[in-house]
């Protein structure tokens, strides 16, 4: 889809982004009342022993329960007060585990919700199935199998995904996409050839071959998806459940080790001050946030119409280096239009309109339309009935299109280049103003089109391109954030140069092919980088596929679809750049909250370590001046607890992007949650003591 | 008999067994019942750290 005459992506999305989101926002009442219940469904240790860090606070809590049931379990000696301590602690751990699940639950519930929105567009009907000997039978939806040929016609919705085989009819694609207006579906053609089921046929009639089996349609696998039914770990998270549960080991391991040391020192600290070290050692507040970061990132994407095949290609934005992007649609407003007609060879601009005009008669493109439109405008007509003639599409291969007539006559618009080939092989010479008109409109970023008549050429159709507002500042932050911008175009050099200019990427092809995509990918990824792209037509799905992250529009064909990681129910290839966004955002947020979660140890060794070697000279280590040891490591535990919900917020919505170099994010993200995760717990470490002791709770 | 192969099967079993035959150690400076907790308290620890391991091995089935 790199042609130069040829537009990528004909529906364009209108209004603004977030007023075209299908995904309704579930009620947040509701959604909090079912977390709420959902957090302690998921106490259930069949459940817990998911996330290992909070498994071991599982362990610990039970352990703190029974000792709260029977506190002379382990201590002969023990009594009322150490059961009133025991029972303040199992308390601080269980709200512990029930905010983690909350979180969890909470993101969980978010993408039910979609998914039950999503759900509300699969009704079942009735489709008309074609039978081998040409008779129709009715059938459930449900019946219809990948292969089957049917029938709909105004009014019907569509049973199943398929591609469109004959016809030519409106549908409604609003159940998906939320894209009121029709869109244009007609057999043969490359972007508009598919259908989604659950959408609405308007007018006219299709047949369609069923693309897919019942329940694995594109929103069956959209609901499982948004349902996280088929999550499963990305590479990230798993690294860091690895990170998070050495860190649990080596804490469980100095903690069980810490009784004999506290024995041969005269101290004897109890088994629920043990637990209550350990949960504070080990990384709790991204333990319990982990998932919910990786589920609210799938809904953030969800939020923005599209749909991602897993959580791995979510997080594989955030790793991207290099875009790869169309120029049509993606950089420039998809529909270039004529502006001029540049005669050469002595003929006059009558002339050129004229066979502008025929060259582009079955061109049904906005180019070609425009072309039509200024050649009339001008007073050129038809030189033959166009039923007799016979119109020559474009292909990426020839760079041109036209007509030919029953008496031999051959009408070409296409690339300079290419129609100089077919002037050359039809015996003709090329008037030298040609080259002149070319540079002249390629140095004003437009597109030249050369048009002939047989062996002929009889001048230049200047076709303006629009650079898309705000795409410039657009590259300018995805420089800053170290990604390299590559943008692809059928056009000539010139051409192409002067837009890559003006857009502000950083390196360009011209007159690219399909292979190119494919080449360009590959060479990027030989250097180890990781490449995005976009596409819609089915010769991009090699290239979307061999992508990192491979974006389809949901206009597109289901070859393209099927090959991507992600497909954009907008059909809008700037979307890309937002993509990259959140998946970075995922990243930063992750990172962010781990630095949090570590960086707060500090305060709790200071904190817990004094409280259990009280009697041996470590009191210089209570800075907070905590008013007793067992205040201060209930202090630490109700801290603890309390930090998870505090951020739930930001795990959700995702810490603020700010798009600049890894380095300076890393930095920035040392010094706020770095150093902020040293400094609040410290704080709120000795608030909650003052609390306590206020209470009189010890 | 494929109820044997899950760890919730063999797992009490173990503990269980694990805690009679450390819990004597105990006896000397524990009575009953605390060196019996103790014995089953340090066979949990064995068992989590285990678990963790086992986490470590392999995230992905986790």
């Amino acid at each position: 889809m790199t042609s130069s005459t040829r537009v990528m992506f004909p529906r364009m999305p209108r209004g603004p982004r977030q007023d075209r989101r299908y995904l309704e926002r579930p009620r947040q009442q509701g959604l909090v009342q079912q977390a709420v219940t959902e957090a302690f469904r998921k106490l259930d240790p069949r459940l817990a022993i998911a996330n290992p860090v909070m498994f071991v606070v599982w362990c610990g809590t039970v352990l703190c329960l029974a000792l709260t049931l029977d506190p002379r379990l382990l201590d002969a000696q023990a009594g009322a007060r150490e059961r009133g301590f025991n029972a303040l602690i199992s308390l601080t751990l269980l709200a512990t585990l029930l905010f983690a699940n909350f979180a969890e639950a909470l993101a969980e519930g978010r993408g039910k919700a979609q998914a039950d929105a999503l759900r509300r567009t699969q009704a079942r009907t009735q489709a008309r199935r074609q039978m081998a000997d040409g008779s129709i039978e009715l059938v459930d939806s449900s019946a219809l199998r990948k292969g089957d040929v049917v029938l709909v016609q105004g009014g019907d919705v569509i049973p199943a995904d398929g591609e469109v085989i004959a016809g030519v009819a409106s549908v409604d694609e609003s159940a998906i996409t939320g894209e009121s207006a029709p869109v244009l579906k007609e057999a043969g053609s490359d972007v508009a050839g598919s259908v989604t089921g659950g959408t609405r046929i308007l007018s006219d009639q299709l047949t369609l071959r069923i693309s897919a089996d019942p329940g694995k349609g594109f929103i069956d696998r959209m609901i499982a998806l948004v349902e996280g039914a088929e999550r499963s770990k990305t590479p990230n998270e798993i690294a860091l459940t690895v990170l998070l549960a050495v860190l649990t080991q080596v804490f469980l391991i100095a903690v069980a080790t810490l009784p004999p040391v506290a024995d041969v020192l005269g101290q004897a600290p109890s088994v629920v001050t043990l637990v209550a070290l350990l949960v504070a050692l080990i990384p709790t507040t991204i333990g319990g946030l982990l998932s919910a970061i990786g589920i609210a990132g799938m809904d953030r994407v969800a939020q923005f119409n599209v749909i991602a095949t897993s959580g791995r290609a979510v997080e594989a934005c955030g790793d991207i280096n290099t875009l790869v992007l169309d120029k049509t649609g993606t950089i420039t407003l998809g529909n270039r239009l004529a502006e001029e007609f540049m005669p050469v060879g002595g003929h006059t601009t009558a002339e050129l309109a004229e066979v502008a005009l025929a060259a582009s008669c079955f061109d049904q493109t906005p180019e070609g339309r425009s072309i039509v439109r200024l050649a009339e405008k001008l007073g050129a007509a038809l030189p033959f009935t166009p039923e007799q003639a016979t119109g020559i599409e474009f292909s990426a291969r020839t760079r041109m299109s036209g007509s030919d007539t029953p008496d031999g006559i051959e009408f070409r618009k296409g690339a300079v280049d290419a129609i100089k080939g077919f002037v050359r092989s039809r015996g003709g010479t090329v008037p030298d103003e040609l080259d002149a008109c070319f540079e002249q409109v390629s140095r004003l970023g437009g597109t030249p089109l050369a048009v002939c008549r047989g062996h002929e050429v009889f001048g230049v159709i200047y076709l303006k391109d629009i650079i898309k507002p705000g795409i410039r500042e657009r590259f300018d932050q995805l420089r800053r954030m170290g990604i390299r911008t590559v943008m692809l175009t059928g056009d000539n050099p010139i051409t192409a140069g002067v837009i890559a200019r003006e857009a502000g990427v950083d390196d360009f092809i011209a007159e690219a092919t399909p292979e190119d995509k494919i080449a360009v990918i590959q060479q990027e990824q030989k250097l180890g980088k990781l490449v995005a792209m976009t596409g819609d037509g089915s010769n991009d799905a090699p290239a979307l596929a061999q992508a990192n992250v491979g974006v389809a529009m949901n206009s597109g064909t289901q070859a393209a679809k099927e090959a991507a990681n992600m497909v954009d129910l907008d059909s809008d290839p700037t979307k890309l750049i937002d993509i990259v966004t959140i998946g970075k955002q995922l990243l930063i947020t992750r990172g962010a909250l781990t630095t949090f979660s570590i960086a707060n140890d500090i305060a709790k060794y200071f904190a817990i370590l004094p409280a259990l070697f009280a009697g041996v000279g470590l009191e210089a280590l209570n800075v907070m001046r905590l008013a007793s040891p067992q205040s201060a490591i209930l202090s630490a535990m109700v801290f603890n607890a309390l930090i998870i919900p505090a951020l739930v917020p930001l795990a959700l919505k995702g810490v603020k992007f700010r798009p600049m170099s890894a380095d300076q994010l890393l930095r920035r993200n040392l010094l706020i949650y770095g150093a902020g995760g040293v400094v609040a717990p410290f704080i709120g470490i000795k608030v909650i003591d003052l609390a306590i002791g206020a209470l009189r709770l010890i | 008999m494929l109820r044997v192969r899950y760890v919730r099967f063999w797992l009490p079993l173990l503990l269980v067994a694990g805690t009679l035959l450390i819990a004597p150690l105990f006896r000397s400076s524990q009575p009953p019942l605390q060196s019996h907790t103790l014995a089953l308290l340090l066979c949990g620890t064995t068992a989590l750290a285990a678990y963790l391991f086992a986490v470590i091995a392999q995230p992905e089935k986790f």
